[in-house]
């Protein structure tokens, strides 16, 4: 089903200065799509775009199912605030918002399904810990929970890994795999990781301010030695295995991608 | 005669001191985790501004300092309309790399203190300005009855509002975007906090004075998230602090003829000091 469709649309922050050439995209249920491109390229102002955020320079978004999709987000490592005194499950529930409203608190019920997501992704057992006191890995996995409890049509994430180290991300990636699999959720995210992208993506978008270079379609295609090396400006070297995707820059150790 | 013998005569600022604590010992909850300590220290000043150029309307319509004035002429109502724009100002003024929310805030503090200082110095109200200092930043000792009535009103709007509003101010203050992405709408929420804050300041700083309204917007918030990391235990501990701070320091100030303002700020800082101590020894254990 097809949840949100870009139409010639024009990234930006500032009118007469678009970022990238006009992007014309569709986000369907139970597709992963990643985003790749190099720092600066125009990933998060994109994102922004689909969540909303940020409204399009020209062209059109357009919402098949006359409503927007209901939006799980899981921000960049650093943006929440951490220095607030929240348990793990009072963050949770804030992914209840849309489906509350306004000044409706949350109830039995809404704590039921948050601390379902919470099991989900291994933490039901810490739901009342304060959520500054666990490890970075942990509380990205609570905010992958928060999405899912605000229980989705497209899931987007945005760098959720950008602290962790490449088996971390691949562990919050099959994860996420794992639990909008079911479900048919569309997943939308943005890594620095070319082997994550191979390893987790249907299709691929990739991007580039600098070169107004914007290009998508299936991850099996696009992301080889060829098209990431142009996109980078550098020799990236890519080599695909039964399961899995090997990627290195020339002259370095490859990284892995396995399967989801 | 005794302190409680003497209640007639404290009992009206005693009230307004724990009010007006007790509502900024909440209030500094948000003040501190957004880090807008010196915001309010900001308003606190613009507020002042406004009061001082009440008297000089208020001259120019032969308005006598300490008659009773219609409302729309009054220094707690300009008090609170200089307080609210400056508020609105800062929440509305987009971040950029150019103007940063801290210029702002220091743009708007240095404005206002010297604003307050040019306004005084107005031959038209220069015979009073000795006097209209007490009423600029207040002064605990005397609270007249309209402060006691003004910080009635405020305390029952900011808590009405926040009792409504509270999850959406914590969720736009914990994590914006996500806010925003999950229909948290958080530029109007972001108002709604500002000028809950802006007319808790405005009346706070005329009952009680400046001084103490600055430190009980941060030091009881920051001592109770020193102490605690649960929600609910930090919210009621900021209030209590602030609350035991007010009250104990009104007494001291009493019976020991100290200032009194001065008397509340420093239980507030021995207090935070403590807290620090307490959390730097319990981490090393």
């Amino acid at each position: 089903m097809n949840l949100l469709t870009l139409n010639d649309v024009v990234v930006g922050y500032a009118k007469g200065k678009p970022l990238l050439p006009p992007v014309s995209l569709t986000f369907s249920s139970g597709e992963v799509v990643g985003v790749l491109g190099p720092n600066g390229a125009g990933k998060s102002t994109l994102l922004k775009t689909v969540l909303g955020l940020l409204p399009p320079l020209s062209g059109q978004l357009s919402l098949p199912l006359k409503r927007r999709p209901r939006l799980g987000y899981v921000p960049q490592g650093a943006r929440p605030d951490f220095a607030y005194p929240l348990s793990v499950l009072q963050v949770t529930l804030m992914g209840r918002a849309a489906q509350l409203g306004l000044v409706k608190r949350p109830s039995a019920a809404d704590a039921a399904i948050a601390l379902s997501q919470l099991e989900g992704v291994g933490l039901a057992h810490v739901a009342q810990a304060p959520f500054r006191s666990l490890s970075g890995g942990q509380q990205q996995r609570v905010l992958v929970a928060r999405a899912l409890t605000a229980e989705p049509e497209l899931l987007v994430l945005d760098e959720p890994t950008s602290e962790m180290d490449p088996a971390a991300e691949h562990a919050l990636l099959s994860l996420v795999s794992q639990r909008v699999a079911a479900r048919g959720i569309a997943v939308v995210f943005v890594t620095h990781e070319i082997s994550a992208a191979a390893a987790f993506a249907d299709r691929v978008v990739l991007l580039d301010s600098r070169q107004k270079y914007v290009e998508a379609g299936p991850a099996t295609s696009l992301v080889c030695s060829e098209v990431m090396s142009r996109l980078y400006g550098r020799p990236v070297e890519v080599r695909r295995e039964a399961d899995r995707t090997l990627v290195w820059l020339s002259g370095t150790v490859p990284s892995e991608g396995g399967a989801r | 005669m005794s302190f409680w013998d003497a209640r007639f005569l404290w009992g009206e600022p005693m009230a307004a001191s724990v009010l007006a604590a007790a509502l900024l010992g909440y209030l500094g909850f948000f003040v501190v985790l957004r880090r807008m300590a010196f915001m309010s220290a900001s308003l606190s000043q613009v507020s002042g501004l406004g009061v001082a150029v009440a008297f000089w309307v208020g001259s120019l319509m032969n308005v006598e300092p300490h008659a009773p004035t219609p409302w729309l002429l009054s220094p707690g109502t300009f008090a609170f309309a200089f307080a609210g724009l400056g508020a609105m100002a800062m929440a509305v003024t987009p971040r950029s790399r150019r103007v940063s929310p801290e210029s702002l805030v220091a743009l708007l503090y240095l404005g206002a203190s010297a604003g307050v200082m040019v306004v005084l110095a107005s031959p038209r109200i220069a015979q009073e300005a000795h006097e209209v200092g007490d009423l600029l930043f207040g002064n605990a000792v005397v609270v007249r009855r309209e402060d006691l009535v003004e910080l009635a009103i405020a305390a029952a709007v900011t808590l009405g509002l926040h009792a409504l509003f509270f999850k959406e101010f914590l969720f736009a203050s914990f994590d914006a975007d996500t806010a925003n992405v999950f229909g948290v709408p958080v530029k109007r929420m972001e108002l709604l906090l500002y000028f809950s804050l802006a007319l808790c300041i405005a009346v706070a700083t005329r009952a009680i004075g400046a001084l103490p309204v600055f430190a009980f917007l941060v030091l009881p918030a920051g001592a109770a998230l020193l102490f605690s990391e649960r929600l609910h235990v930090v919210l009621t501990l900021s209030v209590a602090i602030a609350v035991v701070c007010a009250a104990l320091g009104y007494y001291l100030s009493w019976t020991l003829s100290l200032p009194t303002g001065p008397v509340m700020v420093s239980l507030t800082v021995v207090t935070w000091a403590f807290a620090a101590l307490k959390r730097f020894f319990d981490k090393r254990k």
